[in-house]
């Protein structure tokens, strides 16, 4: 499966340390009532994305997350359970996750296909493919955010990812606009539904002239989104391997520039 | 839009299983318990809110399914999930260090809201491709055409694509809350409605390729409501994705034996539906609803209300609207009375909360 890649925006808190809801009601005009963080930081990199490329009513869209909102779980999981306090309506609302997704959709403008989702071990890979089918059936272009919050305390996130209790963590979100025709495309990246054995992924090393990257520790669920934005970045190549449970899949990113 | 086939379907509701269900629909023997004073569609035998016990529900399901796959079959079988459950697995996450008082020593292993697929697909021997879909009501609506567009590329040759719900009673007081709950039952497109009424289900359908009785023709899906609870009154945003389901099909509203509607009971958003069917279908057509029978079973709804409608079907009828008595519309009423039906073309309607709505066509064939 290959995808073309328009452009991209890219957000990581422990590289750039901004207040994101002020930014957006202060450099976006954009009114951050009734939602949280978690909505807030996609709704950021929606609108960074939004002033590399054109996004159009009938780009379809897809989020994808290691998690989801953690903030709004624990926030409910405390008000009801913990303090016996009646479940508060916005945190209701804000539990499903699409609402996350429908925030986006309105701050871009979209009227489209608007998918919310998480794959367990591969969300982000998998989320290109089910993106890929979808318009390869639409004809349509369709943009990707990946996201992940940290939560407070990071131990929270830490558990429900896998990592080692001295990982460091944190938030990012990272969008790109995919297309199935080449014109005006920044880049290609290449995928396939294949999960790999390690015997069969050393196979795939005879890429020495690309970067390799390799993750089995995470600062976040989503890496591999940010790491194919950083390559598009630099206008370089890069050959993406994921792992988990010693099972493997890959990306392959082409720079057109 | 290439279609795929139905090869099978199960399900799981208040009412039984697949078969128990459709007769009890028939016999007008449906039966609604209540949780906590307030009216819901509740399992025969409890699942409860955990990960093992909404596991072992799931794979008894699913398991009807997957023991008719070949084992070249199940190799290339994705595992697709909707639902609106939360992640408990998450809620454990929080309750092990969030609060001082319940602190336990570190442990920590991937989890999400899709470890239920992923699991279930490593038990079955699937081909790992695992999806779990939070669009609300919407969710296993679009998973199925999530499937099919895995199908119609080429990437795998079946897909299970589960619906999921069980009861939570943060999602019954959310809705309390926002004075979306009958204290009765739900009435769909009746004049007396006052709202709707919850249902645990779960639900499997099993698309592909190989030939069947069914099909899953395809349909439209988009988000574009007016607000993120609800469509307008007007009913645009509903006509919208039937109209563009139509279109993509080649299909026009005289083509569609019967509707399914998404039919809630709640009083704006059965307003705007019954104005959009009147508008597509100027010159009728017959509806119905399933949430009087089996409750509004949010993210499993899809999957659930597509399958015990092909049941009913399979059994020769469409289903009649309960308690609806006077419509809201002076000249489209649902079905008041059962009416035999063996195959055609019908419509599922699906308009939900975040702004998601999706209309699916499928066809049975003589």
């Amino acid at each position: 499966m290959k995808l073309y890649i328009k452009n991209f925006s890219s957000y990581r808190s422990d590289k750039e340390e901004i207040d994101i809801k002020k930014t957006l009601k202060q450099k976006y005009k954009y009114d951050t009532r009734r939602q949280d963080a978690f909505i807030h930081l996609a709704v950021y990199g929606a609108k960074l994305l939004s002033e590399k490329v054109e996004i159009k009513p009938d780009d379809e869209f897809y989020l994808t997350s290691g998690v989801g909102n953690i903030d709004v779980v624990q926030r409910t999981n405390t008000t009801v359970y913990e303090n016996n306090e009646a479940l508060k309506l916005f945190d209701f609302i804000n539990l499903l996750g699409n609402t996350t997704s429908y925030y986006v959709a309105s701050a871009l403008g979209l009227k489209s296909k608007n998918i919310f989702q998480i794959s367990d071990n591969f969300t982000y890979i998998n989320s290109l493919i089910s993106l890929y089918a979808s318009i390869n059936n639409s004809k349509k272009d369709a943009i990707l955010c990946a996201i992940d919050l940290l939560s407070e305390p990071p131990e929270i996130t830490k558990r429900v990812f896998g990592a080692d209790e001295v990982q460091k963590m944190c938030s990012s979100v990272n969008y790109q606009k995919f297309s199935l025709s080449k014109k005006d495309a920044i880049a290609e990246i290449e995928f396939d539904a294949k999960i790999y054995s390690l015997e069969e992924i050393k196979a795939q090393l005879v890429y020495n002239n690309h970067q390799i990257e390799t993750s089995k520790t995470k600062m976040f669920e989503t890496l591999a989104s940010y790491k194919v934005n950083d390559a598009l970045k630099d206008g370089s190549d890069l050959v993406f391997i994921e792992c988990f449970e010693d099972r493997y899949k890959i990306l392959k990113l082409k720079s057109l520039r | 839009m290439a279609s795929v086939n139905i090869l099978d379907y199960e399900i799981l509701t208040s009412q039984g299983d697949l078969k128990e269900s459709v007769n009890k629909i028939k016999d007008d023997k449906t039966k609604i318990s209540f949780r906590k004073n307030i009216p819901f569609y509740s399992f025969e035998e409890k699942i409860t809110q955990n990960q093992k016990s909404i596991y072992d529900a799931l794979k008894k399901l699913i398991s009807k399914i997957v023991l008719k796959l070949s084992d070249d079959s199940k190799k290339s079988t994705a595992l697709l999930v909707g639902t609106s459950i939360i992640d408990w697995n998450l809620v454990d996450a929080i309750n092990s260090c969030a609060y001082e008082y319940k602190k336990t020593s570190y442990n920590s292993h991937k989890t999400s809201i899709d470890t239920y697929a992923k699991n279930l697909s490593d038990e079955f021997g699937l081909n790992g491709f695992t999806m779990t879909i939070n669009t609300a009501c919407t969710s296993s609506a679009n998973a199925l055409l999530e499937a099919s567009n895995l199908i119609n590329s080429g990437i795998v040759d079946n897909v299970i694509v589960v619906g999921l719900e069980i009861y939570l009673p943060l999602m019954s007081d959310g809705f309390y809350k926002m004075e979306l709950i009958s204290n009765t039952h739900a009435k769909p497109f009746d004049k007396n409605r006052d709202g709707l009424v919850l249902g645990e289900a779960i639900g499997a359908i099993l698309v592909g390729k190989s030939d069947s009785k069914w099909s899953l023709l395809g349909g439209f899906s988009n988000c574009n409501s007016a607000t993120i609870t609800s469509v307008g009154a007007s009913g645009d945003e509903c006509v919208e994705v039937i109209e563009e389901a139509l279109d993509r099909l080649k299909l026009t509203p005289k083509d569609i034996t019967a509707l399914k509607a998404h039919a809630t009971g709640s009083i704006s958003n059965d307003e705007a539906e019954m104005n959009a069917i009147s508008r597509v279908f100027k010159n009728g057509i017959d509806f119905t609803a399933m949430k009087p029978y089996i409750g509004h079973t949010i993210g499993a709804s899809g999957v659930v209300e597509i399958a015990l409608f092909m049941g009913c079907i399979d059994g020769g009828f469409i289903p009649k609207t309960l308690f609806c008595d006077e419509s809201i519309s002076k000249t489209h009423m649902p079905l008041t009375k059962h009416k035999e039906c063996k195959e055609g073309l019908f419509m599922c309607n699906y308009f939900g909360f975040g702004g998601n709505n999706i209309s699916l066509v499928i066809e049975k064939k003589s």
